[in-house]
């Protein structure tokens, strides 16, 4: 580089977020599944399909499914109470 | 999030979406964040195709979320304070190696940017009434501290003059306001941009364009301060195009979508007023349009005119309809003239185009129709083939501006739907 100048950066401050492991289980059998329905077309009959293998291939106990009122919102508090309440494991939906 | 709850949590994406979604698992503190990947695009796969697809990605959310347990238990991340000042780094002072360097990094539009060098952002900063590392907002999907220094550094890239920067920050704002949904507004496959109507005092003395062509080009404050902002949401809010903002098509409103009101020409009163704010306030008010979309009438009486107004908004492949929305109008100061001129307040005018543009539920397509039937239920109970879908929730979210120069056109401007505008008052003082 010839001559240069100094200027600044535009972005944001390095993030500061401290990163935290997701939790885990031991294992899918007996457990309360939970899943949020992004409302995208199709991704309900993907939860259809998803607890039913959960429930027969895996051994869940139970399967709870919530449908968010649109894609572009997040689930309601009353919906992620519930599932933080009754659920082992939550499975969301991104995407077209 | 889940995640956050403590919850074991996993997100399916499709393959376009998993990208996304891992910068943003990371920006909220959970960079491995188990992702199941479907391919995209999914919306369009068969029954039985997704079976199939149900059948692996069931043993992928088995495979993630099974495994020992994290050494620390999961807790809520806090943010530390913003107090790192922006950083500087050498460049090119050739302009055009400038700008090729700024696109290397990820930093421009796609246009030539002015240097952010230590004098502008200083001139600029001294227009802020703000301390330099003030957090003025938290701006999705990478929750970028938006700060006072940040804020002035893409407005100098911008081309924006330092008096511009208190609109820009009561803009930013203003945009972090949940109901504003920038979230989804950033992330989101359509096209919406954030447009900016600039009310009083604050228009005038910076020169914005609120008359002829005030929606196009010449200005340049029209130009620079919707720049501002679009950087803003691209360098520290992180919707780099084709990465976190995934727009299919985008619009040209992405580079600037920037106008006042023409107060002067309003028979009624302006949005201001409208918000609540008191007379010779100055405002900034965010709207998360699709578009704009010309309405050239010669009808010279009211009824005449709402008719075709109400025609134009009622398309079906529409989010306003889909999700209960906030459209938008920008009338010339010829078509409110008539409209006023024939008895109708704003109010008024509202109510006729919320009754006028209600579109029979079965000009959407299935699918849409079956996406509207489930987010507007708790509005309008059971909607049918023929239930009339109003384009709002309520006619007073119908948003009306006047704008413009002479001539027989109006432009609707639809919206994103899962959005609503927000004023923010500027920091202004005509004395200055």
């Amino acid at each position: 580089m010839g001559a240069g100048i100094w200027v600044f950066e535009p972005g944001a401050p390095p993030s500061d977020v401290p990163q935290q492991s997701p939790q885990t289980i031991d294992g899918l059998a007996g457990k309360v599944i939970g899943f949020i329905d992004n409302a995208k077309p199709n991704f309900n009959n993907l939860v259809d399909d998803l607890a039913e293998v959960m429930v027969t291939r895996y051994g869940a106990a139970a399967v709870i499914k919530r449908r968010k009122q649109s894609a572009a919102i997040p689930a309601s508090d009353v919906v992620m109470r519930e599932l933080t309440e009754q659920c082992d494991v939550v499975v969301t939906g991104s995407g077209d | 999030m889940a995640a956050q709850q403590g919850l074991a949590a996993v997100t399916v994406c499709s393959t376009a979406f998993s990208d996304l979604g891992r910068v943003q698992a990371k920006a909220l503190g959970f960079s491995a964040l188990p992702i199941a990947v479907v391919p995209h695009p999914f919306g369009i796969r068969t029954r039985s195709e997704i079976h199939e697809i149900a059948a692996q990605c069931a043993d992928d959310i088995a495979r993630l979320v099974c495994g020992p347990k994290p050494r620390s238990a999961p807790a809520v991340a806090k943010r530390l304070p913003p107090v790192r000042r922006a950083e500087m780094v050498e460049a090119p002072s050739d302009i055009d190696d400038f700008s090729r360097f700024c696109h290397s990094r990820k930093w421009g539009d796609g246009l030539p940017l002015v240097p952010p060098t230590a004098e502008r952002v200083e001139h600029m900063l001294q227009h802020a009434g703000r301390a330099p590392d003030e957090a003025v907002a938290t701006l999705a999907p990478a929750y970028g501290t938006a700060t006072v220094e940040n804020i002035a550094i893409n407005a100098v890239l911008a081309g924006c003059y330092p008096e511009y920067l208190p609109l820009i920050i009561a803009a930013v704002e203003a945009m972090a306001v949940p109901r504003f949904n920038l979230q989804a507004i950033q992330a989101t496959t359509h096209p919406v941009a954030v447009w900016l109507i600039v009310n009083g005092p604050v228009a005038k003395h910076l020169k914005i364009n609120g008359g002829g062509n005030c929606l196009g080009s010449g200005a340049w404050a029209n130009a620079t301060l919707g720049r501002a902002l679009r950087l803003i949401l691209q360098n520290v809010g992180g919707a780099q195009p084709g990465v976190m903002d995934r727009a299919t098509h985008g619009q040209p409103g992405k580079y600037t979508f920037c106008c006042a009101e023409n107060e002067t020409e309003n028979p009624w009163q302006p949005l201001v007023a409208e918000r609540g704010f008191a007379p010779g306030c100055s405002t900034v008010t965010v709207v998360g349009a699709a578009g704009t979309w010309n309405m050239n009438s010669h009808a010279k009486d009211a009824a005449d005119l709402l008719r075709v107004v109400a025609d134009t908004m009622a398309f079906p492949a529409s989010n306003d309809y889909i999700y209960g929305g906030e459209p938008w109008l920008v009338l010339s100061p010829e078509h409110a003239r008539i409209l006023q001129r024939d008895g109708l307040s704003k109010t008024d005018v509202r109510h006729r185009l919320w009754e006028l543009s209600k579109m029979p539920a079965h000009r959407l397509a299935a699918k849409d129709y079956q996406r509207a039937r489930h987010s507007r239920r708790s509005e309008l109970g059971e909607i049918e083939d023929d239930s009339p879908l109003p384009i709002s929730v309520t006619p007073d979210d119908i948003g009306i501006i006047v704008a413009g120069g002479p001539g027989t056109h109006s432009v609707y401007v639809p919206t994103f739907g899962n959005t609503r505008s927000v004023t923010r008052e500027v920091a202004f003082s005509a004395g200055r």
